[in-house]
């Protein structure tokens, strides 16, 4: 006996596409400023090329969200940011366990991912989440015109599975459609197998709603 | 796998002993562990999503990944059908927006149970084993929603209210776990993603 229901998910990837709550459009241009600064910057820091994917925006039942990824048991470093003030949002930088291990290597100019200690690969992840979602903040908080402060980051390595789901429970509280932002990178031209995903709080969704209507009437 | 008195290569191929030279001679007892715990055929594996519930009377194992969430497994041993359900949240009241049962452990649990009796057609008595509820981020109890401990507590007291017994746990904590439920032996198998295993 089974209570699962299709995988469904309304996915725009690049394009724009009404409906009638929302501009995604107007957000996927934004998400898409964003991540470049967001690029720019981690390349600075890397001293190596990196891109971004397209980004998509996934308006998704929450509890759907592991079998779109189908990255059940894959081990994962996860970063996590939230904005706990008027305008809430989860926000989530994973990286494939290896790949963040890597990358912190990289950020420590060290040749190897066995030289690191975990003190180093954690700090250096931190700081990498600070430099790329610091700049998505400040593009979303110049549009919104509103001051988006976030938390200390905090890490967590487990499985990709364990570490989504405290986050989709929150968004299915509150919505039967959880709307993610996503965007992956890639380092020299290869995935980075990293994803950004912003769980936004319905105050924050309603604030870019609402300027995202006001931008179209302009 | 533990062998005394035999050296058993990992082949399967057995190297005889030494013959006894005298009679008080002890032979050290040679301990090989084979690393290989799957001695035996795999079962297939079904998976079980988020906010699913799937029962089943087949010589299966029913799987799952758990951070928050929590999986309850109930098993009928005397017909060797199970099923688990992975739960979100503890109370149908929090999310009613859309009928889904396996969504929460109030309604889950009879749902499961209802499809358990379905299958074998007795009532019989049912055992409950539940992992999960973890915090994963430290912090996030901060704003309020150690949804982990709520998610424990309702399982408990709805397994309570319709008399199951709960026979074993492996809950709370702030890691991961990957749920492997065998159907055949109503054994379950918690492995963590630092490669830890613990049996139910």
């Amino acid at each position: 006996m089974s209570s699962q229901t299709d995988l469904k998910a309304t996915t725009t990837t690049g394009q724009i596409t009404e409906n009638d709550d929302i501009n995604l459009g107007i957000l996927l241009e934004l998400g898409s400023i964003g991540a470049g600064h967001a690029a720019t910057s981690l390349s600075d820091v890397l001293q190596e090329p990196i891109s971004i994917e397209v980004p998509k925006i996934h308006n998704v039942k929450p509890y759907l969200i592991p079998q779109f990824y189908n990255l059940h048991d894959i081990k994962t470093t996860a970063i996590l940011l939230q904005l706990n003030d008027k305008y809430g949002c989860d926000i989530l930088l994973t990286f494939e366990y290896t790949e963040a291990r890597k990358i912190a290597a990289m950020m420590n100019m060290v040749s190897s991912i066995d030289e690191l200690d975990q003190t180093m690969e954690t700090s250096a992840l931190q700081e990498l989440a600070n430099i790329l979602i610091g700049s998505f903040l400040t593009s979303i908080s110049d549009f919104a015109g509103v001051g988006l402060m976030p938390t200390t980051p905090q890490t967590v390595t487990d499985t990709f599975d364990a570490i989504i789901d405290n986050f989709l429970i929150k968004q299915s509280m509150v919505s039967d459609n959880a709307l993610i932002f996503e965007t992956r990178f890639k380092r020299n031209g290869e995935d980075a197998k990293s994803i950004l995903m912003l769980f936004p709080t319905q105050e924050l969704k309603d604030l870019l709603v609402e300027k995202s209507k006001a931008m179209a009437q302009v | 796998m533990l062998y005394l008195g035999v050296s058993r290569n990992f082949s399967g191929a057995c190297t005889p002993l030494p013959k006894r030279v005298g009679a008080y001679q002890q032979l050290e007892p040679q301990i090989v562990i084979d690393t290989n715990t799957n001695t035996h055929p795999r079962l297939e594996e079904v998976r079980v999503d988020m906010a699913g519930m799937k029962v089943d009377s087949r010589p299966v194992e029913l799987l799952t990944n758990v951070g928050s969430c929590v999986g309850i497994c109930l098993y009928d041993s005397a017909h060797k059908c199970g099923g688990l359900a992975h739960i979100m949240l503890p109370h149908s009241s929090l999310g009613p927006l859309e009928p889904l049962p396996s969504k929460y452990a109030d309604t889950a649990i009879p749902a499961l149970a209802a499809g358990i009796r379905g299958m074998t057609g007795v009532e019989a008595k049912l055992s409950a084993k539940i992992a999960g509820g973890a915090n994963m981020f430290a912090n996030t109890t901060a704003n309020g929603l150690d949804i982990g401990q709520k998610n424990i507590k309702a399982v408990r007291e709805t397994l309570a209210l319709h008399k199951i017994k709960l026979v074993a746990e492996d809950v709370g904590g702030s890691h991961g776990r990957r749920i492997s439920f065998n159907l055949t032996s109503g054994v379950i198998t918690i492995r963590l993603h630092n490669g830890e295993t613990r049996i139910l």
